[in-house]
């Protein structure tokens, strides 16, 4: 190896880690905006007011709720699986974070562009349940364990009506690489999938609200019945492993609605055509609006529907959602075959 | 299932309409009031933390007849008396305990004379049982602070009203001191 080859490696090295380090900073920041933006919805949507005491409207207040993190006391359960119960919220943590370098946040900017990034995705949101069950066993209480139970059980029936609802995606893009799927959208008639595809945006929105515990799919940490489920026994900077990677893993979501169905950072081109000067606007702004209009779309849900009961959300997603997103790959399959007049 | 239902169903109406209640319920205004910035204003008749009323010549209204200490569900007046130079009734000690009064409003109700008030003021929080004993001198002082000027007369006139004021007898009853008797009705 001479000298020019290692100098361009430790060149495209150091890029890389500024890029992770720009890409996780502003994540976490938004994650911790996304509280206080959760908050102020769903309280107006309560007629209550949400935060507003610490700074100006309240824009502190995730600040604040960081610094009390992480000066809590750090409590383990006595008869704990000490290393278990360590190792769970990092898991879960790094399950949500590493996601986030295949995501394409605007055109070229992606830390690792692959040509699997939409599997990487589903592996890297099946780890996190890793980190939801670990957690439940090694804390050595029943409503932990209950929770992560029903964490692993209701992610593993999700994921494959989300895994299936984005095959639909990928036969229209012809590619698992994300950056080709939002080009592919842009070269598209309706320049986003989510109108040929509605039953698979459909089929992809319930099963990304299961697949983080949201609400009114949150089973894992249903108050009324689990204390708080799978993290009960968790304090201090642990329980803001798992919040923060609960956030993240929204934020990967919203990011995945807004790349494979809704043309990531690109606007269709009958837009541009008609108003031009949207096309100035920066693609990193389009991928937000669509990535908080989804995350929006959480919340208004949270603030609207009750948990559902354990055995309708299994039948919602063994009998609806995955012969819906079956019936979206052969409609989809079937269509591209028609159009291309080719078997 | 009527068709109208497999509709209802498949286009989730009630999820819907579910979602446009709470996406209405956004823009409207919150009911929060802020509460140390933003106080509610005290209702007529409000019973907040105890006073002794004064007359006009700034004495304690009070003749320790001990009325309200009798009535009093939770027995937290204490009156002390004594006699004094002109055979009549000193009030030595006159002393509440705030923190097991129930706030009934019966000692208002039983008094007389309209000596024992309850006054608007509620937020008396503190970090020691002390302060909430409640003296006479730590009374009358309230008095001065919660109902200075007319407000102590409004007190007893809209709200409060010494059933005595009302009450007529026959002359020559037996009737407490000092309070005129009305002429009796026909």
């Amino acid at each position: 190896m001479n000298g020019a080859t290692t100098g361009n490696l430790l060149m495209d090295i150091v890029v890389i880690l500024i890029k992770i380090a720009v890409v996780v900073a502003v994540a976490l920041l938004h994650v911790a905006y996304a509280t206080y933006w959760e908050r102020k919805v769903i309280g107006h949507m309560q007629v209550r007011l949400g935060p507003r005491e610490v700074g100006p409207y309240g824009l502190l207040q995730p600040i604040a709720d960081g610094v009390k993190l992480f000066f809590k006391e750090d409590i383990i359960p006595a008869n704990a699986d000490k290393p278990l119960f360590y190792l769970a919220p990092v898991i879960f943590f790094i399950a949500a974070l590493s996601s986030l370098a295949v995501i394409p946040f605007f055109n070229s900017f992606v830390v690792a562009d692959i040509n699997i990034g939409l599997l990487f995705l589903f592996a890297m949101s099946s780890l996190g349940a890793y980190g939801i069950v670990l957690s439940g066993w090694a804390s050595n209480s029943k409503y932990a364990f209950l929770g992560g139970l029903r964490s692993a059980s209701q992610v593993i029936s999700y994921e494959i009506a989300m895994g299936l609802s984005l095959v639909g995606v990928m036969m229209m893009a012809g590619s698992l690489n994300l950056s080709e799927i939002v080009r592919a959208q842009h070269e598209f008639v309706t320049g986003f999938y989510a109108i040929p595809q509605i039953i698979g945006f459909f089929v992809f929105v319930v099963a990304a609200f299961a697949e983080t515990n949201r609400l009114p799919f949150d089973l894992p940490e249903a108050e009324s019945e689990l204390v708080a489920g799978y993290f009960t026994e968790y304090s201090g900077f642990r329980f803001a492993l798992f919040f923060l990677g609960e956030y993240t893993g929204m934020l990967i979501m919203s990011s995945i609605a807004s790349i494979c169905f809704l043309g990531g950072w690109t606007i269709p081109q009958y837009v541009t055509s008609v108003l031009p000067f949207l096309a100035f606007v920066p693609g990193i702004i389009w991928f937000l609006v669509k990535v908080y209009a989804f995350m929006f779309f959480y919340y208004w849900v949270r603030a609207t529907l009750p948990r559902y009961r354990y055995d309708r959300l299994m039948a919602i997603g063994w009998k609806l959602l995955i012969p819906l997103a079956l019936l979206n790959i052969v409609l989809t399959a079937l269509v591209k075959i028609a159009l291309k007049g080719q078997v | 299932m009527s068709t109208e239902r497999i509709l209802r169903k498949i286009f989730f109406v009630e999820i819907l309409k579910g979602l446009a209640l709470t996406f209405r319920t956004l823009f409207t205004h919150p009911v929060t009031r802020r509460y140390p910035k933003e106080k509610r204003p005290v209702s007529p008749g409000f019973r907040g933390l105890h006073a002794l009323a004064k007359n006009e010549e700034g004495k304690m209204k009070c003749v320790g007849c001990g009325l309200c200490g009798a009535y009093c569900p939770s027995k937290c007046i204490h009156i002390y008396t004594s006699e004094g130079e002109d055979h009549t009734k000193v009030v030595d000690r006159y002393e509440i305990e705030v923190l097991r009064c129930i706030f009934c409003g019966f000692c208002v109700e039983a008094c007389p004379f309209g000596a024992i008030t309850l006054s608007e003021h509620f937020e008396y929080s503190d970090y020691s049982r002390e302060p909430f004993y409640m003296t006479k001198d730590k009374l009358l002082a309230n008095w001065d602070k919660y109902f200075a000027g007319p407000k102590g007369q409004r007190y007893f006139e809209n709200f409060w009203r010494p059933r005595i004021s009302d009450l007529t007898a026959p002359e020559g009853q037996a009737m407490f001191k000092n309070i005129k008797v009305k002429d009796a009705k026909p």
